[in-house]
């Protein structure tokens, strides 16, 4: 048996277990050894993985364009070579990773409420006009924000994300570098998916929920300015986070219903 | 004679079509046995609901369906009843409508969502949870219970709400409370305007805020509570004679009051961070 056919009969016998002939080759190839483990590894942490809760689609398509590119999965039906890590075809999508989105942006406002941030250059505090603007979600201290992001993120989330990684690093020759970012994306980003989720589930109510999102996020900016200037308002403070609870509460009401 | 003849086949017209709409709606009903404290829930996507005391013992679901393609699934587990209304997709707001009566216990627990409304709910006395997107909410002469309600847009009124929780949140909702006393009271509106017409009873924590929304307060001469006001870029205006409370911390003039009347029994805490924050003294009866 030769390394290429340990790949080609692999996703067949990675529970099962191998013949022989196999077993052999394994014993004589350290590469097709190391590239067993790692699977058996893998296949091992997916199935502790929480069923109600998925990476993103990207990640998915990601390791199907990779797997696709290794030749190990065909874009033809072909019942002999099975991907070695794909989605259950009878999962359903659901939306309950925005419930550790939700408890993120909570982490963000109890974060900003509790820190002191010096005060900004002396410069009048402008009535906030009555015209929403269209403007993008505020950007909280980069570094932060992830840190609260991680701090609030589900095992099962992380796992996942480790997980995901873990496939692509092996699966592709030279993996890039992972990014923090990717871990914890911006709060825009955030926004991005929600609407992109409710486009999806409920197209009829993504202008609205788009319309409230803005609302909210400009009050949660204009608030944070507020603080900029008096970071001693401990009202202030209270009220941004109530008005990151408002978000949640969008988050919420969106969640329930697309479900 | 053109006129009465005109007149004549548009009120055949008009009476065909009333018809026509009463043929095309559905109406089931759903009985259920319970015990004390059921639980009642009720999800409709478009619809109305609105429930009312009826049989301590009984829970009856009165559904009006204006499409075919509209299901219904009710079922009981327990003491819990659940209502969920489901349609094909494809249907419009009308089309998938569903509106509720319902009949529960008075002490039963229950939960209304819809997202058009409008969702109303009189004479209870268990805990209340409504949730609507769009939806009017309207509760009246509820005791004894805590009061739960969420909107986006929808406005929230509450009459004779009194001795239990009340929570209200809303992004935009105008929020109106009459009448509305308890242990612990509190709304929240981000751009809605928060009214208060009572007097903050005896013994309990009132907290109003909004973002930009106005914050009024319409109160006896005779009310005791211990208030605070604070707009954080807006105006306060007080009608009352306040005893000036210390505070630790400074505000610009105009921006906030502190201070008590009467024996200050209850704590009212009014904030707003451009809206404005009025305490009015309720007029005098003739």
């Amino acid at each position: 048996m030769t390394c290429a056919d340990v790949q080609r009969v692999l996703p067949e016998i990675i529970d099962a277990g191998g013949d022989l002939e196999f077993e052999a080759h394994l014993k004589s190839c350290p590469a097709c050894s190391e590239l067993v483990n790692e699977l058996e590894w893998i296949a091992a942490e997916s199935r502790e993985l929480a069923g109600s809760e998925d990476p993103p689609d990207r990640v998915w398509v990601r390791v199907s364009n990779q797997l696709r590119a290794e030749g190990i999965i065909r874009d033809q039906v072909d019942t002999s070579a099975r991907p070695v890590v794909v989605p259950s075809p009878a999962r359903r999508w659901n939306a309950w990773w925005l419930a550790p989105v939700v408890a993120g942006i909570l982490a963000v406002g109890s974060y900003e409420l509790a820190h002191r941030s010096a005060p900004a250059s002396p410069q009048v505090a402008q009535h906030p006009s009555q015209q929403r603007q269209v403007i993008p979600s505020p950007q909280p201290p980069q570094n932060n924000l992830q840190a609260a992001k991680q701090g609030e993120a589900s095992p099962a989330t992380n796992q996942q994300t480790r997980l995901a990684r873990h496939v692509l690093a092996k699966l592709t020759p030279n993996p890039a570098p992972t990014n923090q970012a990717e871990i914890s994306p911006p709060a825009s980003e955030e926004d991005a998916q929600f609407l992109s989720e409710v486009s999806q589930r409920a197209p009829t109510m993504r202008v609205t929920y788009e319309k409230q999102l803005r609302a909210v996020n400009e009050e949660i900016r204009e608030t944070l300015e507020y603080i900029k200037l008096h970071p001693e308002d401990l009202d202030a403070r209270q009220h941004l986070l109530e008005t990151y609870q408002q978000k949640a509460l969008l988050y919420q009401m969106a969640l329930d219903r697309i479900q | 004679m053109d006129r009465r003849q005109r007149t004549n086949v548009v009120t055949v017209v008009l009476v065909a079509f009333l018809v026509s709409v009463a043929i095309a709606e559905t109406k089931k009903e759903f009985k259920y046995t319970v015990g004390r404290n059921a639980n009642v829930s009720v999800d409709t996507q478009y619809g109305a609901i609105s429930v009312r005391p009826g049989s301590n013992s009984e829970v009856i679901v009165h559904a009006t369906v204006q499409s075919d393609k509209a299901e219904i699934d009710s079922q009981q587990r327990g003491n819990r009843i659940e209502v969920i209304s489901h349609f094909a997709p494809g249907l419009d707001q009308q089309t998938a409508r569903v509106d509720y009566e319902i009949l529960v216990p008075a002490d039963a627990t229950v939960s209304l969502r819809s997202s058009t409304g409008p969702l109303s709910a009189e004479h209870l006395q268990g805990d209340l949870s409504l949730e609507g997107t769009d939806a009017v909410v309207d509760i009246r002469n509820v005791s004894n219970g805590h009061v739960h309600v969420t909107t986006m847009r929808g406005p929230v009124t509450l009459t004779d709400v009194s001795n239990g929780h009340v929570e209200i949140s809303s992004i935009s909702g105008d929020v109106t409370l009459k009448s509305v006393t308890g242990p612990l009271v509190q709304a929240n509106s981000g751009s809605g305007k928060i009214s208060y017409d009572g007097d903050f009873g005896s013994g309990g924590d009132y907290k109003f805020t909004t973002h930009t929304g106005d914050i009024v307060a319409v109160v006896p001469a005779n009310v005791s509570a211990d208030f605070s006001a604070h707009s954080m870029l807006g105006k306060v205006q007080n009608d009352f004679p306040l005893e000036p409370r210390h505070t630790r911390l400074s505000f610009d003039e105009g921006r906030a009051f502190f201070g008590t009347v009467g024996k200050a029994a209850s704590a009212v805490v009014l904030r707003s961070f451009s809206g404005r924050i009025r305490l009015k003294q309720q007029a005098a009866l003739k």
